[in-house]
């Protein structure tokens, strides 16, 4: 039988207890205000406030709380199993401190709930989640400019000098395809078409800007606090920002989010950094960058190289080895070779050894000397501008980690973290390009790091299942949009590949072609709901369009068959 | 204290004018519906915003121009093809700009006291 008493001893052993008559007491109000200061959720707290009502046995509960605790009145305030006293002795631990002891447990006070170091795609979408959340968040984003001077505003990569730049820039060398093309179909304008790059640039800029200009209202908008510094760890709970003027603060966080993304590496050659630029530096370049060598075979290299081109400018692509590694082999030689019939020259198999200036200017005139991979053979040339692209390091390295503990692997760079994005230091967290072993994509980093749908190389998937096991279908298409212009007559490409043990499965979906990016996103979704090449075929095809292909597919690879297609 | 140029405009013509005069000047523009005899303009979201705008001037640049420009009465602002929609790009009334930037604050933006002084104290 439980008695009065021990349920007393009963409701003591929870956190807080308050005994009081049915009147909500001043010490309960007081408890709430101090226990929200300390970011405990008010259902938690009440969880544990019970409110014992002495109404019905009230003298009977005060009798024995006189016996237990020498104090006949109510309200008794116990905190975390404490006997603090009444209304009077409450009130006084709360002015002495000793009510936020009781209450803060271990937990110490720190500036904000979340720092976020890096304002770029994750660590922007992630301090505002957390701002919706309700929590206190610091952003932190400074970019440390480029050996030639270039520097920009909030926003990261993406938005600066990433996707967004270059998707506008390669929209400028499409409208130049297309003003050709247009002729053809009888647009009559006599002048000859040129482009003029400070206009782009400007124009392209200024778009920049006002994004740069969004985020800087959206966050204060959601109330996160955005500092211009360069943070770095001094303790596991603490950093220093220092500013552009050099002036350091230091703030301390419950917990971090470590989104400070990548730059472009240099080859460490001599005069790489003095006379070279990086995509960092080609979408601020204030002046046509001319004749240009692209040193590298990555997508950086390989779209910059392609949109230079259309634009009109005299190209050259320097590749070690392969194109695009750790791409569909098949399509990255295709895409190579779709630009070299469209006049990108490509010098391959060679490392460039110096770059020295001929003679200063805007641009001015460099000489590239390089070797062969294979041979003893020496290539020099003469450019406007080297664009290096190849490849991009994690900033990892001057942010101070070591003292917070954080485990970065040192051959790139990267950190290590679980399914939830957690460091080996378990306040300590991070999302993005930084990440080990995940996709250096946007929209990764906004999902923080969950993989979207993914496509599989066809030698992985050789790996994977085995080359019986896979059925790939392929074939060639012409744009109807190129057919007049007469333009690439079955030259771009799509290519699927097949699980042949699990019903066809579509694993793997490859297009080369215009406006691929829309293609393919309405099949990744399809793949992610476990699209069969069966379904493909009952898919009417939405006519005339280059994605109806996928739902007419009948050649494999296996077969040799002829894949050349007549046209509509 | 700082030392800027605050310049009255009605109208777009004015408006223009203004800025001609002062190529090369740092520009904050402020547009606001027309006010009556009393000053109190037709565009509400307007009065409540002015005081705010008013308030945070301390910190324009040293050597600024503060241009307010009156915009008209409501049926010309409602006209879609006014010159401040088509040429400006403006969308709404108040709107507080900084000139040749994309640095833009509309209607409810202009009540908040933090983000016009970030405009103004922007780098």
């Amino acid at each position: 039988m439980v008695t009065l008493r021990m349920r007393i001893q009963m409701l003591v052993q929870k956190w807080y207890q308050v005994f009081e008559s049915s009147k909500i007491p001043q010490s309960f109000t007081l408890l709430y205000d101090v226990s929200l200061r300390f970011s405990k959720p008010f259902m938690a707290v009440s969880h544990y406030i019970c409110l014992a009502s002495v109404l019905e046995n009230g003298s009977n509960y005060q009798d024995l709380l006189m016996e237990m605790t020498g104090q006949k009145t109510v309200p008794n305030v116990f905190i975390n199993k404490t006997h603090v006293g009444g209304c009077d002795k409450t009130m006084q631990a709360h002015k002495d401190g000793l009510l936020q002891q009781l209450l803060g447990g271990e937990s110490e006070v720190y500036d904000y709930d979340l720092i976020v170091i890096g304002g770029g795609s994750g660590g922007l979408a992630c301090s505002k989640a957390a701002a919706n959340l309700g929590k206190k968040v610091m952003v932190l984003d400074y970019v440390v400019p480029t050996p030639k001077g270039t520097s920009w505003g909030l926003g990261g990569t993406c938005v600066n000098v990433g996707c967004i730049p270059k998707k506008l820039m390669h929209q400028t060398a499409l409208l130049g395809t297309a003003m050709e093309d247009a002729r053809k179909f009888g647009w009559e304008f006599s002048e000859q078409v040129t482009h003029n790059w400070e206009t782009m640039k400007t124009a392209v800029n200024n778009y920049i800007g006002s994004l740069n200009w969004g985020y800087r209202v959206s966050l204060r908008d959601k109330n996160v606090n955005y500092v211009n510094a360069y943070a770095e760890f001094v303790e596991p709970h603490k950093i220093k920002a220092t500013n552009k003027r050099g002036k350091e603060t230091f703030y301390t966080a419950a917990k971090f989010v470590l989104a400070t993304g990548e730059r472009p590496r240099y080859l460490g050659i001599p005069g790489d950094k003095e006379y070279c630029i990086t995509s960092d530096d080609l979408f601020y370049l204030s002046y046509c960058p001319g004749k240009t060598l692209v040193v590298g075979a990555s997508y950086v290299a390989l779209e910059c190289g392609g949109f230079l081109a259309g634009l009109g400018l005299d190209v050259t692509v320097m590749v070690r080895s392969i194109l695009l590694r750790g791409f569909d082999q098949d399509m990255a030689n295709r895409a190579g070779d779709y630009m070299e019939t469209h006049g990108v020259k490509f010098l391959k198999k060679f490392v460039p050894v110096k770059v020295e200036e001929l003679e200063a200017g805007t641009p001015g005139r460099l000489k590239v000397t390089a070797k062969s991979t294979e041979t003893d053979e020496v290539f020099e040339g003469e450019y406007n501008t080297v664009l290096i692209a190849v490849g991009r390091d994690a900033c990892t390295g001057n942010i101070g980690l070591d003292k917070a503990g954080v485990k970065v692997n040192p051959k790139n760079g990267k950190i290590p973290v679980n399914d939830e994005e957690q460091t080996n230091i378990p306040h300590i967290y991070a999302i993005g390009d930084i990440l080990e072993g995940k996709w250096e994509l946007t929209p990764v980093a906004i999902q923080a790091g969950k993989l979207l749908a993914h496509s599989i190389s066809l030698k992985r998937a050789v790996e994977l299942y085995g080359q019986e096991n896979l059925e790939v279908f392929h074939s060639l298409f012409w744009p109807l949009e190129y057919t007049v212009p007469n333009r690439d007559n079955n030259r771009c490409y799509a290519k699927i590949i097949c699980n042949k043990l699990d019903n066809d499965r579509v694993i793997g979906f490859h297009y080369l072609g215009p406006n691929a990016g829309e293609v393919t996103q309405g099949f990744g979704t399809a793949m992610k709901c476990g699209v069969t090449k069966e379904q493909l075929d009952n898919t009417i095809g939405i006519h005339p369009t280059c994605a109806e292909i996928f739902t007419t597919m009948e050649v494999t690879k296996r077969s040799g068959g002829d894949i050349n297609q007549a046209g509509c | 204290m700082a030392q800027y140029e605050e310049v009255e405009v009605h109208g777009y013509e004015e408006f223009c004018k203004a800025v001609s005069e002062r190529k090369g000047k740092d520009i904050f523009a402020y547009f606001s519906g027309d006010k009556d005899e009393q000053g109190r303009s037709w565009c509400p979201d307007c009065v409540k915003a002015e005081p705010v705008v008013r308030g945070e001037m301390e910190h324009l640049p040293e050597g600024s121009v503060f241009i307010y420009c009156q915009v008209g009465d409501r049926p010309y602002w409602k006209d879609p093809n006014n010159e401040f929609k088509k040429t400006l790009k403006l969308t709404g009334v108040p709107t507080l700009l900084h000139y040749g930037t994309p640095q833009t604050l509309v209607e409810e933006r202009c009540f908040k006291a933090d983000l016009v002084r970030m405009m103004f104290t922007e780098d």
